[in-house]
């Protein structure tokens, strides 16, 4: 049964560079102490933490992806990367890598609020490429991986042919303008009517209230550095959610990724109906279906 | 009441087993039935669920298995008390099936679930269902598929194999291909059963498993099947065209499954059509992944798939 949901922010420390994260979970560690499996959601290139997983549709149900997996029992993380959001504005482009470090300054707090030491993770987009290369360099901080709207060498990519075109604009300045019109572009450049109405309005809205730039540094390295990320390298079970219109990745590119995934607990799962931002599609229950049974699935028992 | 180990629920105490029986020509072939009156009550939206068995078991030993003292080992009793209208059938030769002089080839088997589908179309006032089927019951039920497209909802294929190509287990099979082209049968008994269970791996299925298996498949068919899979398998793949699977479609594969490589199995997930598809690999199963140790971790991804929320078209 859903009780009501408990949230707090929290900064973490990366240096001098304060990270705002935002937390979900049924009730308040104080008055629910038992611990509940960390989830950490980590954003793409153009949307805050909890402008992109936590939104608020007016007139509309069930768009929050926190309050989703919190019902169902996750303490529920996500961060604001660097130059994102609420977190501090500095002179870099925080690019893939330095997402990392977010992570990790991120995972320390995660760690000493909740005493877990390790958590599952959703990464999308670029936050996928955050996630897995996160997975990469700290195995024993990821338990369980989900990659969503992923890309890897990015060869074929639709969407980044056309972004590299623009690879002087990004590479020029560290951050680039976002405003209501681009964001209406995400939900419509794959496929229109994949997406209610009023979504992306509101989520244009939620973003530009906190800020109108982002840094530039994942556009870069996804238009000039993939392959950023091994699959040789991951050590966990992996889940690779891809929207079928998603113009990323070609699934020949994943399918590359997976195949080169040295575990042996891994699902590659195709949802119709969607595009590449799954989580606030017309058919997200689907993606909260197959995250939730990948994150919930029985121990393995070994050998007798 | 949810079972913590499994995150299943338990025996909802009420399930059923009914006996059909339908005929192709002069064969006459068995059909079993489990659900859960209460269960299907509470869950009114789960499918019908047909499971087509592989070469060396009947229907019964295959996925309604007793194992008292060692938990839960029918998949058709899991399956209905989750809700499912669960059915199953013993093809041409198998269990209490018509044993003729025939083979059984995949063909045949294509056959056998065609002349199934009126009496559960009749029982259940559903046109189509969802099709589980594992090893060459997952060739069975992909060529049924491939020829009735209409009939299958949703198809879900464990311990596949499509072109065999490198293939452990059917390279070590083709090496007695006269033998099963020789005679139409071959015995399965304990040590039939033992070396099924322990060909790829030891230790992910219960030492016990090969003695109640050939405990049943005696009681269940007298202790031999037809050898016609097994030629099929070794001689005449690919029998299923991914291309022309329209359906849904769940793939699970074990991790130490020799029946085929990944890379065949790969290959047939990419070219199925449908954008509507899981291809699911999963650690500590071998090609028997329905009474493995570790059978549950396969309930838990079979009723995933046969429960996604319905698509929304704006």
């Amino acid at each position: 049964m859903e009780g009501p949901i408990w949230s707090h922010e929290y900064f973490a420390q990366k240096g001098d560079v304060s990270l705002f994260m935002w937390r979900k979970r049924l009730e308040s560690p104080s008055k629910c102490p038992a611990p509940k499996p960390v989830l950490f959601l980590v954003h793409g290139s153009s949307f805050s933490g909890p402008t992109g997983f936590d939104l608020q549709v007016p007139e509309k149900q069930d768009y929050s992806l926190m309050d989703k997996f919190a019902s169902y029992g996750f303490d529920v993380w996500t961060l604001d990367h660097e130059g994102y959001g609420r977190s501090d504005k500095t002179s870099g482009n925080s690019g893939i890598l330095e997402g990392v470090n977010d992570i990790s300054a991120g995972m320390e707090l995660i760690r000493r609020e909740t005493h877990a030491t390790s958590a599952a993770f959703y990464g999308s987009s670029s936050g996928a490429l955050r996630a897995a290369a996160f997975a990469e360099v700290f195995p024993n901080s990821v338990n369980k991986l989900i990659l969503d709207a992923f890309v890897w060498t990015g060869e074929g990519s639709p969407t980044l042919t056309e972004r590299t075109k623009k690879i002087d604009q990004w590479t020029s300045r560290n951050f680039r303008s976002v405003d209501r019109d681009f964001f209406l572009s995400i939900f419509t450049r794959d496929k229109p009517g994949t997406s209610e109405e009023g979504v992306a309005e509101a989520l244009a809205e939620r973003e530009l209230a906190i800020c109108n730039s982002v840094p530039t540094g994942t556009y870069v390295d996804m238009c000039s550095l993939l392959p950023i990320c091994d699959p040789t390298k991951i050590k966990c079970p992996v889940l690779i959610i891809r929207g079928e219109h998603d113009g990323i990745a070609t699934e020949e590119d994943l399918f590359n990724y997976f195949n080169k995934l040295p575990t042996r607990d891994k699902q590659f799962v195709i949802i119709p109906g969607l595009a590449h931002v799954t989580f606030l599609g017309a058919n997200r229950s689907r993606l909260w279906h197959v995250m939730k049974d990948f994150l919930h699935g029985p121990d393995r028992i070994d050998e007798r | 009441m949810t079972n913590p180990i499994t995150n299943m629920p338990n025996d909802p105490g009420d399930i059923k087993g009914e006996e059909y029986w339908a005929k192709r020509g002069a064969i006459n072939l068995f059909l079993f039935r489990r659900y859960s009156p209460s269960a299907r009550a509470t869950n009114p939206q789960k499918p019908v669920l047909f499971l087509v068995h592989g070469s060396s078991f009947s229907a019964r030993t295959a996925y309604d298995l007793d194992i008292p003292g060692q938990g839960d080992y029918s998949l058709m009793k899991t399956f209905a008390g989750l809700g499912y209208d669960v059915w199953t059938m013993d093809h041409e030769g198998y269990g209490k099936s018509s044993h003729t002089d025939g083979f059984s080839y995949i063909a045949d088997g294509v056959e056998d679930i065609k002349a199934a589908t009126p009496i559960i179309e009749n029982q259940t006032n559903k046109s189509s269902f969802c099709f589980f089927g594992s090893s060459s019951g997952a060739l069975r039920a992909g060529a049924f598929a491939n020829t009735h497209p209409e009939k299958v909802k949703k198809l879900a294929l464990a311990a596949l194999v499509w072109t065999g190509d490198g293939s452990p287990t059917l390279l070590k099979r083709a090496e007695k291909i006269n033998e099963w082209r020789e005679t139409n049968r071959r015995t399965v008994d304990e040590e039939a059963y033992k070396e099924i269970f322990t060909r790829d791996v030891e230790g992910l299925t219960i030492p016990e498993l090969p003695s109640v298996a050939a405990a049943a498949e005696m009681k269940n068919g007298g202790g031999s099947v037809p050898n016609g899979t097994y030629i099929d398998m070794c001689v005449n793949l690919p029998v299923v065209d991914p291309k022309k699977v329209e359906c849904p479609v769940m793939i699970f594969r074990g991790d130490h499954d020799g029946i085929a490589t990944d890379d065949d199995v790969l290959r047939f997930f990419i070219n199925l059509p449908n954008k509507d598809k899981q291809l699911v690999m999963v650690s500590g199963q071998a090609h028997n992944t329905t009474i493995g140790i570790n059978r549950a971790r396969f309930w838990h991804s079979l009723d995933s798939f046969l429960s996604m929320p319905k698509r929304v078209d704006l």
